[in-house]
């Protein structure tokens, strides 16, 4: 009877050591490898393209235009960077709720791009991006 | 005798330890290491990224870096804008629902990051600029 009961105990156990060893590689292999990536951004995607015509009560935008030599122009005004929002402000203070269109020339620095995308939206002005066909004035 | 022979049983129960507990929480953290894992392929460059306040959190799949030379870089590797299609299409093939965010050197030119811009949405990815994380 003893022996019997002994007998049942051990096959009852399984080892685990393999098992472990295994699943400890794989959680050592998982640790090794996640790359906890975090990414903060802005969305700087052009409106899509649409067919209605522009509402024509809408006040014209605020053209702030930016040349290769990273020189700014609001409504053709020479501006520092800095005060760009000050300038764009005082012609919403005209016509509110105008709008303010970015024409950069390719040649400008990302940077200067995003600082002034960055104050419209942190201020609710409404932007938006295009490419400068001509010269900048 | 008798004593003799539960003390050995006593000393047998204390070398098996149990596992289970161990085992258990073991596996929690491998399955939270499986899950939270995303096998990205990082640009290979440090780019000097723009700061911005209005920024939101991103969950890229695909990271593209513009540095200062305007050099594109996916994967650790160098790219050409012609290349850039082939070089996207391929990441797509691996991941079809990748949101991808481009790191662009503050004195990257904005023209080469418009443009891939423009490849990525063209290519119906979802992209976003990325900005130094605050």
């Amino acid at each position: 009877m003893r022996r019997r009961q002994k007998h049942q105990d051990d096959q009852a156990e399984v080892n685990m050591t393999p098992m472990l060893d295994i699943v400890f590689i794989l959680l050592i292999f998982f640790i090794v490898t996640a790359t906890f990536l975090s990414e903060e951004g802005l969305d700087m995607r052009p409106p899509p393209d649409s067919n209605t015509p522009p509402d024509a009560n809408a006040p014209p935008p605020i053209v702030v235009q930016v040349d290769d030599e990273n020189q700014i122009f609001v409504n053709q005004v020479r501006t520092d960077v800095d005060r760009v929002l000050s300038a764009v402000n005082r012609f919403r203070s005209e016509a509110p709720n105008s709008a303010v269109l970015l024409e950069v020339r390719d040649e400008a620095d990302h940077g200067i791009i995003v600082q002034i995308w960055d104050e419209m939206g942190a201020n609710g002005v409404p932007i938006s991006i295009q490419r400068s066909r001509g010269e900048a004035q | 005798m008798a004593r003799r022979a539960s003390r050995v049983s006593t000393g047998d129960e204390d070398v098996e330890l149990n596992m289970t507990p161990m085992l258990d929480v073991v596996f929690i953290l491998l399955i939270f290491f499986i899950v939270t894992s995303v096998f990205i392929k990082e640009p290979g460059v440090d780019v000097f990224r723009p700061d911005a306040q209005t920024e939101e959190r991103l969950n890229p799949s695909m990271l593209i870096a513009v540095t200062s030379e305007n050099e594109i870089w996916v994967n650790r590797r160098v790219y050409e804008m012609s290349q850039m299609r082939g070089v996207i299409e391929q990441l797509l093939q691996e991941n079809p629902k990748g949101r991808a965010a481009i790191q662009g050197d503050r004195e990257a030119d904005i023209g080469i990051i418009l443009d891939v811009q423009e490849l990525l949405m063209e290519l119906g990815v979802e992209v976003h600029i990325s900005t130094l994380e605050t």
